[in-house]
């Protein structure tokens, strides 16, 4: 696959060299769009591509998971302002049905794959009175640990800003190239990875890992566990419960667990490493490398 | 010619009731033709003006003029509603910016505008108070509402019930003033705009109501389960939305399917809207895209076909007028004959005679011109609300 692409690959760049060679465009003349994402992966994405033609922000802090973000009225207020807002899709932020934003400006990255979200069936479904009957059910959408979907979502916000700045297409294609070949070489590697665990049993430690388990057809169950919150003896027994039906000797975790918890873990036989989804600003490295360092650890896996 | 203007004078004030009769009929006649085109060229001017600017509407297949009388001055008639689709259908064509357009609700006597921000940059209005709505729950009222209700920011304004004897119906919204738009001599200076969510809450699509999981009252709850609860109908449900109850507020059901009664559309280019409005043509059997202009100036057509005729008959009816009037005259010197000779027999020459009559006549016009010139410049004071209320609303 990877083999098939490179050509292709060869002759966008050269192609977009010679538009660059006869079409110059100077820095000067073009004013930095103003974009907004709703995470980081997305974020980096549109930072790689636009480079110094775009000033990407991510609102909020970097300490709260960005899909469960509550913006004020202010935030908002300077959202509306943007040139374009660049969303991860798969209901990825609960807080976008509460707010009012140009509609025109929003640009979901992952439309493009609808129809690959995954249900979840874990909401609370609840009726008032003798009125109709619904659901809180939702969808799966960390879809970027399916590097796959990645390159998908990256595609879509070079395409936005291509359409947004016509004139820079040469320039956001030779910087697209570069990441569409990162994104895809974690592609082959986590798939090979898939290939070797041929089906070993894995734990996650959070609901986050649905597109991953998919695409590199992970055997991976999850608990619902915080790495910094030391899980309850209910949550100790429904381990123990799970893990006779799924003699998992893994769980991957979100972030760096207490080391109380990974004791205890360590006690029932299942070892912890971290696969972080990097959904906000990390304080160290970029999407990349940090995505480097997961597979890396994910390898130690194979290796023992 | 002074002496005369007196003795004319002496004579209208003294025949008061016949002065005031022969005024009104003249003046009234000189009014109407006036007044008719006064009266047509500001409809003609309100009309036209929105149109221009709103390059393409879509909406449900039906009457077009209702589409473009809701869409562009929220008059009462509702075209058939259209889905979200719609606006996904044009967002993915890359060929026009879609503005959506929810028009059915009410805040007493002034509609309620579901859009998104974008409707103000289209419109280039200004808010001079405050800011846009940013979340739902959220107003920005036009200058008109915020005058005539007396309302700030900060202030808040209550949606009002569809039809007073649905009382099973959904709550009134209480809605936060957030912004006041410059006045703009539309009908958008009469309109409470929301975003399109919000009205979606006022219709019950969206509700935001206590966590069903920490109900206490067991009256609350007729059955439960790990993945199911089913509460009874008394549990609360907010009638505001605030930074306290956000959170609670979700909607239900497919978002892709929550109404809309238009969409503008915003082109590109020319040839993005000849494209646009190609597919539309030939792929959808339940929308459709007008050009607001064109449907107003069909409508204008037929007004103006009414205004020939009406034109007509105002002449015919002048006419008639002048007729009766030379005939009150007329009728007036042949009782005055005595009153004439005695004029003549004083001494005074015919001339003096025509000029009485002459004066008398002027005093009349003068009275008349003067009442038709003031109707119409209350006419014209009011041409803006008269046309909106005759034509538009």
């Amino acid at each position: 696959m990877k083999q098939s692409k490179i050509p292709f690959m060869q002759k966008i760049m050269v192609f977009s060299g010679l538009l660059l060679a006869f079409n110059p465009v100077q820095a000067e003349e073009v004013t930095p769009l103003n974009v907004y994402t709703v995470n980081y992966p997305v974020k980096f994405f549109a930072e790689s591509i636009a480079g110094q033609y775009a000033k990407v922000t991510l609102p909020m802090a970097a300490d709260i998971d960005p899909a469960f973000w509550s913006p004020k009225a202010d935030d908002i207020a300077r959202l509306q302002t943007a040139d374009m807002i660049l969303l991860n899709g798969a209901n990825y932020a609960k807080w976008l049905p509460k707010v009012s934003l140009p509609l025109f400006k929003l640009v979901n990255t992952s439309s493009e794959f609808r129809e690959a979200y995954i249900s979840l069936n874990e909401g609370v479904t609840h009726n008032h009175g003798t009125g109709g009957k619904h659901s809180h059910t939702g969808t799966a959408f960390t879809t970027w640990l399916d590097l796959s979907l990645a390159e998908k979502q990256a595609k879509s916000i070079f395409k936005a800003l291509s359409r947004k700045q016509p004139k820079l297409n040469a320039k956001f294609v030779q910087n697209f190239i570069p990441l569409q070949e990162a994104l895809l070489g974690l592609d082959a590697e986590l798939s090979e990875i898939g290939k070797v665990l041929n089906g070993k049993a894995l734990l996650g430690s959070h609901p986050v890992y649905q597109y991953m388990r998919k695409r590199y057809q992970l055997n991976l169950e999850s608990v619902h566990w915080e790495p910094e919150e030391a899980p309850t003896e209910e949550q100790w027994g429904q381990l123990k419960e799970l893990i006779a039906k799924h003699p998992a000797k893994w769980m991957l975790w979100e972030g760096v667990p207490a080391m109380e918890t990974v004791s205890k873990l360590e006690e029932l036989g299942i070892k912890s490493i971290v696969f972080t989804p990097i959904a906000n600003l990390p304080e160290v490295g970029d999407f990349l490398s940090i995505m480097h360092k997961n597979v890396a650890r994910l390898k130690t896996i194979i290796e023992e | 010619m002074i002496d005369s203007l007196y003795l004319a004078w002496r004579y209208v004030v003294y025949n008061r009731v016949k002065t005031i009769t022969l005024v009104l009929c003249i003046s009234l006649v000189s009014f109407l033709p006036f007044a008719l085109k006064i009266l047509l060229k500001e409809s003609e001017h309100q009309l036209l003006s929105r149109a221009t600017t709103t390059p393409l509407l879509v909406g449900a297949k039906g009457n077009s003029l209702d589409l473009v009388m809701n869409s562009l001055y929220f008059s009462k008639e509702k075209p058939d509603f259209i889905s979200m689709k719609a606006i996904e259908k044009i967002m993915d064509s890359y060929l026009a910016m879609p503005i959506p357009l929810y028009t059915r609700f009410h805040a007493r006597e002034y509609p309620i505008v579901g859009t998104t921000v974008d409707y103000f940059q289209f419109r280039q209005h200004v808010i001079t108070e405050g800011r846009a709505f940013a979340m739902i729950g959220e107003s920005v009222v036009g200058a008109d509402v915020a005058t005539r209700l007396n309302l700030t920011v900060g202030d808040s304004i209550l949606s009002s019930p569809e039809n007073l004897f649905d009382l099973a119906g959904v709550y009134p919204l209480k809605m936060t003033v957030t912004g006041i738009l410059q006045k703009t001599n539309s009908v958008d200076d009469k309109a409470v705009f929301v975003d399109l969510k919000t009205t979606w809450v006022i219709q019950g699509l969206g509700h935001g109501h206590q966590d069903v999981k920490t109900l206490k009252d067991p009256a609350d709850v007729l059955s439960s389960s790990e993945n199911s609860v089913t509460t009874s109908a008394k549990i609360k449900q907010y009638t505001e939305i605030n930074l306290d109850n956000l959170e609670s507020f979700h909607f239900h059901g497919d978002s892709s399917i929550y109404p809309l009664t238009a969409i503008i559309a915003v082109p590109q280019d020319e040839k993005s809207a000849t494209i646009l409005r190609g597919r539309y043509l030939s792929e959808q059997k339940n929308q459709q895209i007008v050009r607001p202009k064109q449907v107003i100036e069909d409508l204008l057509g037929n007004i103006f076909q009414i205004k020939e005729f009406i034109d007509a008959v105002v002449l015919i009816v002048a006419i008639a007028m002048v007729l009766a009037i030379f005939l009150v005259f007329s009728l007036s010197f042949r009782l005055r004959q005595k009153e004439i000779s005695t004029i003549l027999h004083l001494g005074c020459s015919r001339s003096t005679v025509i000029q009485l009559i002459g004066a008398e006549i002027l005093i009349i016009t003068i009275f008349s011109g003067a009442l038709c010139l003031s109707a119409l410049l209350v006419l014209q004071h009011f041409q803006g609300e008269i046309v909106h209320k005759l034509f538009i609303s």
